[in-house]
């Protein structure tokens, strides 16, 4: 029962924002944009976040303020890839670049300092049933936020018309273009929307899991969030899943350590990327693709 | 015989011309060391000194220009082995998994047959490092060959695949027995090391990596295989109307860049590091990416990119040193210079 | 763009060749002034291993005025490492601190291409005439802290999050737990591997992972503490830090101790000895009774009477009265591995690959 409990504490921890990153890279795909670097994104919004935090000691500003650079960084990349046509894979890879360095030039002068973090907000009356209580009703604000905000956005996207316009965009872009949509516009706000929770999903590592800022924290959630959304087929709910079976996986290795049970935890992590594969080549193969169909001009299928 | 009015108005256009090819050549690098330089200044550093830095620890001295080269090793293999599949489209994010598999396999070599003459074990292992690197390249080949999986996917996928499979064996069954319980390999004996070059680092995967450059080059422009490359990438409806084989082209060239990419991994841990490590490669796969997009797939034009980007990255260290920056900083360089020449490009390709 | 480049990039070339050429070479220092080098493999404001290295340079630079520091951070391990090592040594360093485990190889190499210069390696274990390595044996120091959780723990489980299961780390658990059962029999120790040496993120996860299956005093082995400590006081757990002396403020209420290096006094007698000509390598292991091995300052909920027995207990070990590990002593398997009456000698740690009985966890 402890070990269920630690599990599921640990997979909502560790979950939450990977899934804020896999929202943000969802929403860029949906409108068939990939950005490889998000993990610099998520760094500059980790980074903005701890700094703001530390000079002005409130959380709510330390995460508005990561959620704005987030934004405004994703806001290069969206000019590149948009407005000059440039390549998105490499457009993303020098984002990530940058985002590292210019993370860590901010960063270097404030490591070390202490943050109180984001308050834990225990939830009256359900933070109090017995076991699962506490482990899934005794967190901070963005964590409670996360599946909300997951659900909206697929409500976003599946149940209004600018979502449908968004997606038609990520099918066929001339197509959405001669039915009036502006396919343009539409891909900037998606890849704002995208900062935003970007920026967010960096505040979270910063002020809410680890509450200090170190170079490159992120440590590869930000290509992890990439393979999420290939992993959750492009869906917001199945993200829901997926980010707490990879975040899962992070706390199962360390239950298994703790409980003495000889895995390996690197085959274990091994398994949602064969599993993403695996499913993948399975739809490819029924002449079914998930992906949007002009995803980055990228994932034609001329095979 | 020309009128003077009518020759000087070709002779001012070339002058314009050149004036205009000069700009845009270079135009990116001078953007992108200017705002690199803003950056510095808005931290109260001093640009010029930074760039002073740079470029004397880096070009400066044969040891600052040995390392440039060490650096320059993998890159230029990562970067031919992104640009051989592209010269079909095939966009191969995977240079980095490709490495890693490859190191695998040479360190298999190196801690099995170690105890083998250097004439012996090396070639075996530069075989692995290729047979590794090309089979890993080759799975995403054939999903796409099938029109099952997007190249893309699959490739950045099995990255992850690849770096967890060296973590796996380095934690565990390859783990030095003699070491502190330490996640890494025994070292390799002197016969498993690649050759260094006189007393500075450069090694033998020089002679790899241009190899490759040469290769490649010369295949592509020069030969029948390069001539159909060109052909399916021209036109591919075409190209298969008129039978070339292009599902076997796919699985072959992601095998060649693979292998190549592998050959990297070897020459790392076999010259460089002394043994596998969890962290094989600091991200060599992605860097090489860029380049071969830099540089159009062009083999001289590789050789120039990684070159500026092996000396950007050697040129780091220095500037923590002598202005306290973190070392990471440089990153911010090159991402400008990358942006500029996104930012130019009217194609999307 | 093509040709564009390779003719933008030969340009560059030319350019900084003129300047490098007309840049005038960096001569050899004045050999009054001593540099310095150290090279860091994180920042030095982690409160943790990299900040307990930079203070002993700065305590060095203070005691010895003709030290010239040249200071690095963040700084990886392998070829950049001996890249940065000879910059240093090219802007006149004559002795080099590599301050990370994995800086050994590369600074065995470099040393043996500049048999003049001087290294001392934290943790190392091979030498050569010109590298010493040094450290200071901690599982004495981790037997107090554990003595101190014993008797501060409400739920007697304990808990560690350390990075990876390397022998020393596995003593100074091993050293910790059984410094707890000898003052409470009923105490457990719960062991994480987070597989890396700075990973906040997957520290926090470790640090409540371990506070969910009930543990209320966490200790911690990575380089920078911050993160496990500040998890525990926000859980209202106790912590033991490590590396750093300062650690306390990251947990005003929780804290109970840490076991914590400083360097200073030995940085200082290093510098001293290459400048007077008496430097010679050797392996340096110290312990309790050294000046660069201290225990942090104990916090508010360590009952007086632990505090007594750990300064009682330290004499003992001082004295050499009482072995660390002394027999007989079972691994968490049930199979002895120190006979009655014998002791595990504390010079062979690096063969330490168990964990003892009440360790739960695995030393993969």
């Amino acid at each position: 029962m402890i070990a269920l409990k630690s599990l599921l504490s640990g997979a909502i921890l560790s979950g939450t924002p990977l899934l804020y990153a896999t929202l943000a890279e969802l929403i860029a795909e949906r409108a068939g944009i990939v950005n490889l670097g998000l993990e610099g994104v998520m760094l500059v919004g980790a980074v903005t976040a701890f700094v703001a935090m530390v000079v002005t000691g409130s959380a709510a500003l330390g995460v508005v303020a990561g959620a704005l650079a987030g934004a405004a960084f994703n806001a290069i990349f969206a000019f590149l890839v948009i407005t000059r046509r440039a390549n998105q894979l490499a457009a993303g890879l020098a984002l990530l670049f940058c985002g590292v360095g210019l993370s860590a030039l901010v960063g270097s002068r404030y490591v070390g300092s202490r943050i109180a973090g984001l308050p834990e907000v225990p939830i009256p009356l359900l933070s109090t049933l017995p076991g699962v209580g506490p482990a899934m009703f005794h967190h901070d604000a963005l964590v409670y936020a996360v599946v909300p905000l997951a659900i909206a956005t697929w409500w976003g996207l599946f149940r209004t018309r600018w979502g449908l316009a968004l997606r038609a965009v990520g099918e066929n872009q001339t197509a959405a273009f001669a039915a009036g949509r502006n396919p343009h516009a539409l891909q900037y706000q998606a890849l704002v929307v995208a900062g935003l929770l970007g920026g967010i999903a960096g505040a979270d590592l910063s002020l809410g899991l680890a509450k200090t800022w170190a170079e490159w924290m992120t440590s590869g959630r930000g290509f992890i969030a990439v393979a999420l959304v290939i992993f959750s087929r492009w869906h917001p709910l199945r993200a829901i899943a997926g980010a707490l079976l990879f975040g899962g996986a992070i706390s199962l290795e360390i239950e298994l350590q703790a409980m003495g049970v000889p895995i390996s935890p690197f085959l274990l992590d091994m398994l949602p990327y064969v599993l993403s594969l695996v499913v993948l080549a399975a739809w490819g193969g029924a002449r079914r693709h998930a992906a949007p169909a002009s995803l980055g001009r990228v994932f034609q299928r001329t095979g | 015989m020309p009128l003077i009015g009518e020759s000087s108005g070709p002779r001012l256009a070339r002058g314009g011309e050149r004036l205009h090819a000069f700009g845009r050549s270079i135009g990116p690098f001078a953007l992108g060391l200017a705002v690199f330089a803003i950056v510095l200044l808005a931290f109260g550093k001093n640009p010029l000194r930074a760039y002073v830095d740079i470029f004397t620890s880096t070009l400066g001295s044969w040891y600052g220009l040995s390392e440039t080269l060490v650096k320059m090793i993998p890159l230029v293999l990562a970067a031919v082995a992104v640009a051989v599949p592209s010269k079909i489209w095939l966009i191969n994010v995977g240079g980095e998994g490709q490495l890693y598999v490859g190191a695998l396999f040479a360190t298999w070599g190196a801690l099995t047959l170690g105890h083998w003459p250097a004439f012996v074990v090396l070639p075996v292992m530069a075989a692995l490092g290729v047979l590794g690197g090309g089979v890993w390249a080759a799975l995403p080949g054939i999903l796409r060959a099938r029109g099952w999986v997007s190249e893309t996917i699959s490739t950045l996928l099995l990255n992850y695949v690849a770096i967890l499979l060296v973590n796996f064996v380095v934690f565990g069954p390859w783990k030095d027995p003699e070491g502190v319980n330490y996640p890494q390999t025994a070292e390799f004996t002197a016969a498993a090391t690649l050759p260094a070059l006189g007393t500075s680092r450069v090694h033998l995967g020089l002679a790899f990596a241009a190899a490759a450059v040469l290769l490649f080059g010369f295949v592509v422009a020069r030969t029948r295989w390069g001539l159909e490359m060109r052909a399916i990438g021209g036109n591919p409806e075409a190209a298969r109307r008129m039978g070339l084989p292009i599902g076997r082209y796919v699985v072959l060239l992601m095998f060649i860049g693979g292998g190549l990419a592998g050959l990297a991994g070897m020459s790392e841990v076999s010259a460089v590091q002394g043994r596998l490590r969890p962290s094989v490669s600091p991200g060599y796969g992605y860097t090489g990416f860029l380049i071969s997009w830099m540089a159009g797939g062009r083999p001289v034009a590789i050789v120039a990119a990684a070159f500026l980007l092996a000396m950007i990255a050697a040129g780091g260290d220095i500037l923590q040193m002598t202005q306290s920056l973190p070392a990471s900083v440089v990153n911010i360089l090159m991402a400008v210079i990358l942006f500029v020449v996104l930012g130019r490009r009217g194609d999307a390709r | 763009m093509i040709d564009h480049v390779t003719r933008g990039l030969g340009m560059l070339f030319v350019v900084a060749l003129a300047i490098a050429v007309g840049t005038v070479a960096d001569p050899a220092a004045a050999q009054t002034k001593l540099k310095v080098g150290i090279l860091h493999v994180g920042s030095i404001n982690d409160a943790g291993y990299n900040q307990a290295h930079a203070e002993g340079a700065q305590v060095m630079k203070k005691n010895v005025s003709e030290v010239e520091l040249i200071e690095v951070e963040n700084v990886p391990e392998g070829a950049d490492a001996e890249r940065v090592m000879e910059n240093m040594i090219k802007q006149g360093a004559r002795l080099i601190i590599p301050a990370s485990f994995g800086y050994l190889e590369p600074a065995l190499r470099v040393a043996q291409r500049y048999p003049d210069v001087k290294f001392v390696h934290p943790g190392g274990y091979k030498r050569v005439p010109n590298l010493t390595t040094y450290w200071a044996s901690t599982p004495e120091a981790f037997y107090l802290m554990g003595i101190a959780a014993g008797k501060t723990t409400k739920t007697n489980k304990l808990g560690y999050v350390v990075a990876l299961p390397i022998s020393f780390f596995l003593a100074n658990v091993n050293a910790f737990e059984l410094g707890a059962r000898s003052v409470n029999p009923k105490a457990e120790t719960r062991v994480v591997f987070t597989g890396t040496f700075l990973d906040p993120g997957k520290e926090a996860t470790a640090a409540n992972a371990l506070l969910e299956q009930g543990v209320d005093v966490l200790g911690v082995i990575v380089d920078s503490p911050i993160t496990v400590v500040q998890a525990g006081e926000k859980r209202g757990a106790y912590s033991v830090g490590y590396h750093y002396v300062g650690v306390q403020k990251f947990a005003p209420k929780g804290w109970v101790s840490g076991v914590a290096f400083t360097w200073g006094n030995l940085y200082t007698r290093f510098a001293r000895q290459v400048l007077d000509g008496t430097w010679k390598s050797e392996n340096i292991l110290g312990g309790l009774g050294d000046d660069y091995l201290t225990i942090a300052p104990f916090g508010p909920a360590v009952p007086e009477e632990a505090v007594k027995l750990v300064n009682a207990t330290r004499q003992e070990f001082v004295g050499g009265k009482r072995q660390v590990f002394q027999g007989p002593i079972r691994d968490n398997k049930g199979v002895e591995r120190v006979k009655s009456g014998e002791a595990f000698p504390l010079g062979d740690l690096r063969k330490m690959d168990w964990l003892v009985e009440g360790v739960i966890g695995q030393p993969k």
